[in-house]
């Protein structure tokens, strides 16, 4: 269903939960359950105090930040090293166990270390961030790059095409639909790992904002980043499906 | 031929969505409130497994839960959460720091410490052998490692440097996570905030040698303590008097006879064997802050004095009265 058609529809579901929640902590009022989670209106009203004195902008901006370098970062190397290991049986069969193995790392035990080594500034957020897209990305560039038909290769090679020719002209365009797929999936992905990062050790970021929210018991606050982060991620999305829908244009004309 | 869903179908999910909700709200809003359960209970710790908890585990080895009705289990789970369930009567007693009561108590959370446990204020600021730290004066200009901006770690830095006539502008504080020791020794930064039966421990076993800052030297700040809950005080006093006690006794008997403690530990904390030495130095430098001849008792200045901390620190906007923070009414007086 495109998503303008469903707008309407989501928006609904969107109000009629808050109601549902709000109604629900109404009826907790007088149990002293009611510390497990805050109301809507408290977190309606938190999110409009961050707003107002210009808090949330730069915290956003802070994540967001690190969301494109770590997403510039990871798909950099994912592309580099997704493209080596398609062109290459020895390094495919060197590698890609080891990329498969590495997966099952736990970033959030790796995070505090990475603080130690890239230091507590945004070098240590962007590199996690960067590892927790990377795998997608460029399982999306080999697979990609591998599927594309031999005769089309063959008819490049007949016509004597370069290696920057077969690139350009064949490889990007034949590969764009799974690598934009995997960048989509990266682009989600990648504000968990800047909120990753943040947890760790950082003053600054909606990671900072949830965590402090947490342990100073403000828990409007934590659920009004936790909801922004949610709605950053969502954009994010939806920024890399326009690019999708744009740079495959070509894609939809010659069906 | 239909390519998506018609208007009668959304109708149905939107349907089916609100029904869920309103299950799941009133399932919650029915559910019997506290949810204490006296025989078997849950205990959350506010760390991970350590020998610090000594106490805990020769109180329970030992029968002192039992003897008073209750059969504990350890939860390792964060201090915040731990408070969070107290307050809303899911758990009937937490471990915390003081610092955790106040802040949770300027929120409204009903919570109250029945027990004092740590009677010195653990947090120090250590450097390495070149930068020195005879005083609090000696803060000025350093860059200065800590693990949070909030909590037991930030408020004993806060309360050094007003002794040491500071502010957070006269040195640089980054915050580094829970990697002190690797921040000191590659140089990131100058000093570091740790827990003084800690880190210290662990770089003197190394055979590094480094200058360190106590905040209990300078100010009286409380500390970690046993809480539970405004409600559960109020109903079942007695089952609360039942659980100081059986603490204190396995408090006392860990003070008594630490290498019997630390043998005890051994049955809750993995790897305590494979890192006895260390490890029981960190028992020993432990054992030296829970020293007191009154056990258990709490005093109001250092409640006081951890509050005016926070509030200058803008962790909390108000203050709570100090005898709403704790109480002394269910420790036994031999």
């Amino acid at each position: 269903m495109p998503v303008s058609r469903g707008l309407p529809f989501y928006l609904l579901m969107g109000i009629l939960m808050c109601a549902v929640w709000q109604i629900a902590m109404w009826s907790l009022s007088a149990s002293a359950r009611r510390f497990l989670l805050p109301a809507p209106t408290e977190v309606g009203l938190e999110l409009l105090n961050l707003v107002s004195d210009g808090t949330l902008v730069h915290h956003v901006w802070i994540t967001l930040r690190e969301m494109g370098l770590g997403l510039l970062l990871g798909t950099s190397v994912a592309a580099l090293l997704g493209y080596a290991l398609a062109h290459s049986q020895i390094l495919s069969y060197l590698f890609e166990p080891v990329i498969v193995v590495s997966q099952a790392v736990p970033i959030v035990a790796l995070a505090p270390l990475l603080t130690v080594w890239f230091g507590p500034g945004i070098a240590s957020k962007v590199v996690v961030c960067a590892l927790i897209v990377f795998f997608p990305i460029l399982v999306n560039v080999n697979a990609g790059l591998k599927r594309i038909d031999t005769r089309l290769r063959d008819l490049f090679s007949l016509y004597e095409a370069s290696r920057a020719q077969v690139l350009f002209h064949l490889e990007i365009p034949a590969a764009a639909p799974a690598v934009l797929s995997g960048l989509k999936i990266g682009g989600t992905l990648s504000a968990m790992g800047a909120v990753v990062g943040e947890f760790v050790a950082s003053t600054e970021g909606l990671g900072y904002l949830i965590k402090q929210g947490q342990n100073l018991y403000d828990l409007p606050m934590m659920f009004a980043a936790i909801i922004v982060l949610m709605l950053l991620a969502t954009a994010v999305y939806g920024l890399l499906s326009l690019l999708e829908h744009k740079a495959l244009h070509w894609e939809r004309q010659g069906r | 031929m239909k390519t998506h869903p018609g208007r009668s179908t959304y109708i149905a999910q939107l349907l089916l969505s609100i029904a869920l909700l309103l299950f799941l709200g009133l399932a919650s809003a029915c559910q019997r409130p506290g949810g204490q359960d006296l025989q078997s209970i849950s205990l959350p710790m506010g760390y991970v497994a350590n020998v610090q908890f000594s106490p805990f585990y020769v109180a329970k080895e030992r029968g002192y839960f039992a003897q008073e009705g209750f059969d504990v289990t350890f939860d390792y789970r964060w201090e915040t959460d731990g408070i969070q369930l107290t307050a809303s009567g899911e758990v009937p007693f937490t471990v915390a720091s003081g610092d955790q009561i106040i802040q949770a108590r300027s929120h409204g959370l009903p919570v109250i410490a029945i027990a004092g446990w740590y009677q010195r204020f653990p947090v120090a600021i250590i450097s390495l052998e070149g930068t020195p730290l005879d005083s609090p004066q000696h803060l000025r200009g350093l860059r200065i490692g800590i693990p949070e901006t909030f909590g037991a770690s930030y408020i004993g830095l806060r309360a050094l440097l007003e002794v040491g006539g500071l502010t957070e502008e006269d040195i640089e504080l980054q915050t580094i996570g829970y990697t002190q020791l690797a921040a000191l020794t590659n140089g990131t930064v100058d000093a570091v905030v740790v827990y003084a039966n800690n880190e210290p421990v662990v770089l003197a076993h190394q055979g590094v040698p480094f200058n360190m800052l106590k905040v209990a030297d300078y100010v009286d700040l409380v500390s970690a303590v046993i809480a539970s809950s405004d409600a559960f005080t109020a109903d079942e006093p007695e089952s609360v008097k039942g659980f100081v006690r059986a603490f204190l006794r396995g408090l006392s008997d860990t003070l008594a006879d630490p290498d019997a403690a630390f043998e005890t530990s051994k049955n809750y904390v993995e790897g305590l064997e494979e890192n006895a030495e260390v490890q029981r130095a960190v028992l020993t430098a432990s054992i030296a802050l829970w020293q007191t001849p009154t056990p258990g008792m709490m005093q109001a200045e250092p409640w006081a004095r951890a509050q005016d901390v926070m509030l200058q620190a803008g962790l909390i906007e108000r203050p709570t009265p100090v005898d709403e923070l704790f109480t002394n009414a269910f420790i036994e007086v031999p």
